[in-house]
């Protein structure tokens, strides 16, 4: 909402005087955030008033005008002016060589048709007055030759701009008797009072309204004659186009100008053009249509609000006004409506129809009904002013249920020091009570229990309960007046927080040792993603307003997010290595979505050289990484068995994908990536990629006991490291094998370490070579040649039996 | 035998004096010394010569072994000393020479920022809470005081996930405030163990139905706070954010509060922080000198009541930290759309 400090001043006269930016900085600091301070048509204090000494045709153009201007310099300026209302004798605006307009328009001197032109002679539009630009603009007659135009016709304005959202609960500060009222009670002043009593009425018949529903609780009509339509005053055209308003024609500024004034909004209707008594307010009956004044034809359904003259809609209420009756330059007579409409009701048609209207912005903060009255006089007395000759055949009609919300609410003054956290020095009772009053809260009382008077304006909102009255004093006192306090309490530590621990040491190593980079993901997943990844068909939980088509679906696990950003990180990197630890949703019916917590992790990098380690590719160093989380987190080392898929995950490798487990528990999974989809993700040609993934479950990890580690004494007899090589078919197991060299150690083995892994042509047709150092150590004895020889032989056996043998060095 | 040991073994001596190598030692180890060396060819001569001189050919030789053994062991050291030497003097030694390339892993800026600020309020006695990011329209703005047709439920451009209106994605972490009285707070009253100020901090992720650029994004990051006590006041709120900045920039920042309007706050606040970049106005304060940081307010007595505590009894405040706006500016991040991209590009500048 854009405020003008002139207008402001109308009612509270003080206030001219005071600067805009220090205006806006108290509304700041006492009531509402202003977002900016602008200085209104600055381009008027830059053009200075001339007078048309002479005005000839240009000698080579026929609708071209050569003027000799004075501006007072001594010396008279020839000027080129192509409008046609320019004639000798008027006073102008006169942009000299020099002179900068809106739109960073610099006057220079120049030739029009042959002919030098020492300036311009400007239109309203061209000094930033709105659209007017029929011809350059005439200014009064008395207005003095040489002076800036803004200094001399008083037009000097500044106009803050007041953000709406921080209006939200003040039905009362939507208009600038509103902001008027704020600053009088910080400067401590009193408002100018408002002439809104209703001047005498003929005693015609009422005119009929029937209001039929409840979401009309004041409808006020009057009706007035003789009005005649044009121009407004230039005062009520300047102070329109200073808070942004285009001003029109008298009726309908007039109307603008009341709303914008006391934040009432009001409705003109041509009486002529209203086929149809009585006024009906009535909730519009279904598939009902009326075309609003903006020549849109609107479908109704029946929560809307209708005004009605007999039968035909003639407005829709709190919205905006229809076209058939709206007031037009043959009109003479009125019917004023200033009404009270619940502010859902507005509301929920506004935003329904997209429509939103100054009138519906104010409606739907719940304005007074006793505003509705205030306006009607108000709006009266300025068009009497006027046009004294208007009448008022019929008294005032004044219909609905509605009631005063004016009330008292009992304030504490300890309760307002206590909330504040100041002492009684500081904010003492009578400060308080002055407090109030500046802000036209009347109160009495003793013993520290004040009794306040709500008026109406601030009771339909914002001041219902004691602690409201609280922030009306403490924002008048100056939050900046309250001193810092600390914290008093006992100081038991707050209960451990597993998951928060665990999830901080998930990111440590991750980052670390796992040497992977942290990403966050949006929860939305888009619909082409999901169909790469094969999840189209899986219920998802949505949005049903999404900021882009195809971008509702919320994800329902994690991995799917790593997967997308994979493609363009691979053109930069050789070796992408990714996790997140966040949240996924599946629906469960009309119940709260079901939440999953968890770690994902995926590694995608340059596919590894044909000759390889078994253990250089991505799959082996995502199941070192998920090996090492489990030990930081000092789990049990997890054991990993083939699944054949993983529900809601049918992008993972058909044939490669693990269950990792811890005991019993299941924690989560290991796989490749689906070649098929690596395809689809882009991950093909240049950017063929090794990926692999994994997720494991926070929840499970939580819930999975933890070991602390014990010392074991260090070795006190050597013990022998022992190189064997076994061939093997090709379909047996690593598992299998270190199984049976841990037998083969008859409890001796310590460690055993696979190191070579061959499947090449030397290993023969089926066969395999495993690799591994073995190292045996005994708690009794120094081991010896002997030990090695019985190991081996019976690690000889074992290959037979794995239908192999142990290959000799 | 005529020779002496010295005669001997003076062209041995000279040989190994000469030896630059361990492999010339090796040879001349292998030529005096083997099969066919000048011991060996002593030794062989040995039944040829008359019975007198044998034993002391025999000894000669002997000693001559003994000899050459000792100079070879001496020139080996010396050789090694040598070695050792010429290593000292580091020639070829380029200073300017890089060093590997670490591969590194990283945490994300958000979860940085947010561990240090979990950090900084835990030891002040706050617990860090979660909460779900699709929520229930009672948690999210019933409770909160923002009943259905609430004209502030346009500030908030929620997304809807059906079409009764019964659950959202969470605009803010404002429900944190409503899990933390309904969860924590009303269970420790009814059990007589709450021993105030409870004191809970809410991190986490909020969406809002708006069209993306550079500053605006419809899933960002915040962190609600919230302490409920006996006689919480707007000093206690004022000590406790003044703390907060404290800890983000390490030293006293000037704080103002202005009115702000949010329904499940009475009285609300914005809080600005004097501007910490800068003196006299720049970009990020908007030539202002206050940015502002967030809001906050006094818990509204509907909130707690709708949340069974008792408004007469208990107080509190509340404030809503914009997470992903403080990441902006601790690093001058210029679009917040990098946040959430997952390019590698941006998460490796941390």
């Amino acid at each position: 909402m854009h405020v003008s400090r002139r207008w402001l001043a109308r009612h509270c006269a003080f206030l001219q005087n005071i600067d805009a930016a220090e205006l806006a900085r108290e509304l700041s600091l006492s009531t509402c955030e202003v977002e900016g301070v602008q200085r209104f048509a600055p381009a008027l204090s830059d053009v200075t008033i001339g007078f048309v000494a002479e005005r000839a045709p240009h000698p080579d153009s026929d609708h071209l005008s050569l003027t000799k201007v004075d501006v007072g310099s001594g010396e008279l300026l020839q000027i080129v002016c192509g409008a046609p209302n320019v004639a000798q004798g008027q006073k102008v605006a006169v942009a000299t060589i020099g002179t900068t307009l809106p739109g960073d328009f610099k006057i220079k001197k120049s030739k029009i048709r042959g002919v030098e032109s020492q300036g311009m002679i400007c239109s309203e539009r061209e000094l930033g007055l709105g659209d007017e630009h029929n011809g350059i603009w005439v200014l009064p007659s008395d207005a003095q030759v040489g002076k800036r135009v803004a200094e001399a016709l008083d037009l000097v304005d500044w106009v803050l701009e007041i953000d709406n959202k921080s209006l939200t609960h003040r039905p009362d500060l939507w208009g600038h008797r509103g902001i008027a009222r704020e600053l009088a009670a910080i400067y401590g002043k009193t408002l100018e009072p408002l002439a809104s009593a209703l001047p005498a009425q003929g005693n015609a018949k009422p005119y009929a309204v029937r209001v039929e529903s409840e979401k009309c609780s004041r409808y006020l009509a009057l009706p007035i004659d003789g009005v005649k339509t044009g121009r407004s005053p230039e005062w009520m055209r300047h102070l329109l186009l200073a808070v942004g308003q285009r001003p029109i024609e008298l009726l309908v500024d007039l109307s603008n100008f009341v709303m914008l004034d006391l934040g009432q909004p009001n409705h003109l209707f041509d009486r002529a053009r209203l086929r149809g008594e009585p006024i009906v307010v009535r909730q519009a009956r279904a598939a009902e249509r009326m075309q609003t004044l903006d020549g849109v034809e609107r479908n109704l359904v029946t929560t809307d609000l209708l005004i009605c003259a007999g039968e035909n809609p003639v407005a829709l209420a709190g919205v905006m006004g229809g076209e058939q009756s709206k007031v037009g330059a043959e009109t003479r007579e009125l019917l004023l409506e200033v009404a009270s409409f619940d502010p859902a009701c507005v509301r929920r048609t506004s935003s329904r129809l997209g429509l939103r209207t100054d009138a519906s912005a104010r409606f739907e903060k719940n304005l007074s009904p006793t505003l509705a009255l205030e306006a009607t006089g108000h709006l009266v007395n300025l068009l009497r002013e006027l046009q004294p000759e208007i009448k008022l055949p019929a008294p005032l009609t004044d219909a609905g249920k509605w009631k005063d919300p004016a009330r008292k609410i009992s304030l504490r003054t300890d309760v307002v020091r206590r909330r504040l956290g100041v002492n009684v020095e500081q904010l003492s009772d009578a400060k308080i009570v002055e407090i109030l009053q500046r802000l036209e809260l009347r109160c009495e009382g003793r013993d520290g229990v004040l009794t306040v008077d709500i008026p109406s304006i601030r009771a339909t909102k914002d001041l219902t309960i004691e602690q409201d009255l609280v922030e009306e004093v403490g924002r008048i006192f100056r939050y900046g007046n309250v001193p810092e306090a600390r914290l008093e309490g006992s100081l038991a530590p707050p209960p451990p927080d597993a998951k928060r621990v665990l999830v901080r040491k998930l990111e440590d190593r991750l980052a670390g040792v796992g040497r992977f980079r942290q990403t966050l993901s949006y929860s939305f997943v888009a619909d082409a993603s999901l169909a790469k990844l094969g999840l189209s068909e899986l219920p998802h939980s949505s949005v049903i307003n999404p900021v882009a088509e195809g971008l509702t679906r919320i994800r329902r696990g994690v991995a799917p997010s790593l997967l997308a950003p994979l493609e363009p990180n691979r053109r930069h990197s050789k070796d992408v290595r990714l996790f997140e630890i966040g949240k996924g949703y599946s629906p469960d019916g009309a119940n709260e979505p079901r939440e999953v917590h968890e770690l994902a992790l995926v590694i995608a990098r340059e596919p590894s050289a044909a000759n390889a380690k078994f253990d250089d590719n991505a799959f082996a160093f995502l199941r070192g990484a998920v090996d090492d989380v489990c030990f930081a987190l000092r789990l049990e080392a997890p054991t990993y068995t083939k699944l054949a898929r993983v529900d809601g995950a049918p992008y993972l490798h058909p044939g490669k994908t693990l269950a990792v487990r811890i005991g019993e528990r299941e924690i989560g999974w290991l796989a490749a990536l689906d070649p098929r989809v690596e395809r689809e993700l882009g991950l093909a040609g240049e950017l063929k990629s090794d990926v692999a993934l994994a997720t494991l479950s926070l929840d499970a990890l939580v819930a999975t006991p933890t070991r602390e580690k014990i010392y074991r004494s260090l070795p006190r007899f050597p013990g022998v490291k022992i190189d064997v090589a076994l061939a093997l078919p090709t379909g047996v197991a690593a598992e299998d094998v270190r199984v049976a060299l841990e037998r083969a150690g008859k409890g001796l083995a310590r460690d055993i370490e696979l190191f070579d892994v061959y499947t090449g042509p030397n290993a023969g047709p089926g066969r395999k070579s495993l690799a591994y150092h073995v190292y045996l150590e005994s708690d009794e004895r120094t081991l010896t040649d002997q030990d090695s020889q019985k190991f081996l032989q019976r690690v000889e056996r074992e290959a037979t039996t794995l239908g192999g043998e142990l290959r000799k060095a | 035998m005529t020779e002496t040991l010295e005669s001997l073994f003076e062209p041995i001596r000279l040989r190994i004096a000469a030896a630059e190598s361990d492999d010339d030692l090796r040879r001349i180890e292998r030529e005096t010394l083997d099969k066919g060396g000048a011991v060996a060819a002593l030794l062989a001569g040995i039944p040829t010569l008359p019975p007198t001189e044998r034993p002391l050919t025999g000894k000669r030789a002997n000693e001559l072994k003994g000899a050459i053994q000792a100079g070879l062991a001496e020139a080996k050291e010396r050789l090694a000393l040598r070695a050792v030497e010429r290593e000292r003097l580091g020639e070829g030694f380029d200073a300017t020479l890089p060093g590997a390339r670490p591969t590194r892993g990283g945490l994300h800026p958000l979860v940085a920022v947010t561990r240090e600020l979990e950090d900084l309020f835990t030891s002040m006695g706050y617990v860090v809470l979660d909460g779900p990011e699709i929520e229930s329209d009672e948690n999210n703005f019933q409770l909160l005081n923002i009943p259905p047709d609430h004209p502030a439920r346009d500030a908030q451009d929620t997304f809807r996930c059906d079409a009764d209106g019964k659950f959202v994605l969470r605009t803010h972490t404002s429900p944190g405030q409503v899990r933390a009285l309904k969860e924590r707070v009303v269970p420790a009253i009814r059990a007589g163990t709450f021993a105030p100020p409870f004191r809970a901090i809410v991190p986490g992720k909020v969406f809002r139905q708006e069209t993306t650029d550079a500053s605006h994004e419809h899933t960002f990051h915040q962190m609600e706070g919230l302490v409920v006590g006996k006689d919480i006041s707007v000093g206690h709120l004022i000590g406790a954010m003044k703390t907060l900045l404290r800890g983000v920039f390490g030293r006293e920042i000037e704080v103002r509060l202005r009115p702000g309007y949010f329904p499940f706050v009475e009285p609300g606040f914005e809080l600005d922080a004097r501007c910490p970049f800068c003196k006299e106005g720049c970009s990020v304060c908007k030539r202002s000198t206050w940015i502002e940081l967030l809001p906050c307010g006094l818990v509204h007595p509907n909130v707690l009541r709708n949340c069974g505590v008792d408004p007469e009894v208990w107080s509190g405040f509340a404030f809503g930290l914009g997470l992903s706006r403080l990441v902006m500016l601790r690093y001058g991040i210029d679009d917040v759309r990098l946040l959430l991209s997952g390019d590698l590009r941006f998460l490796e500048q941390f």
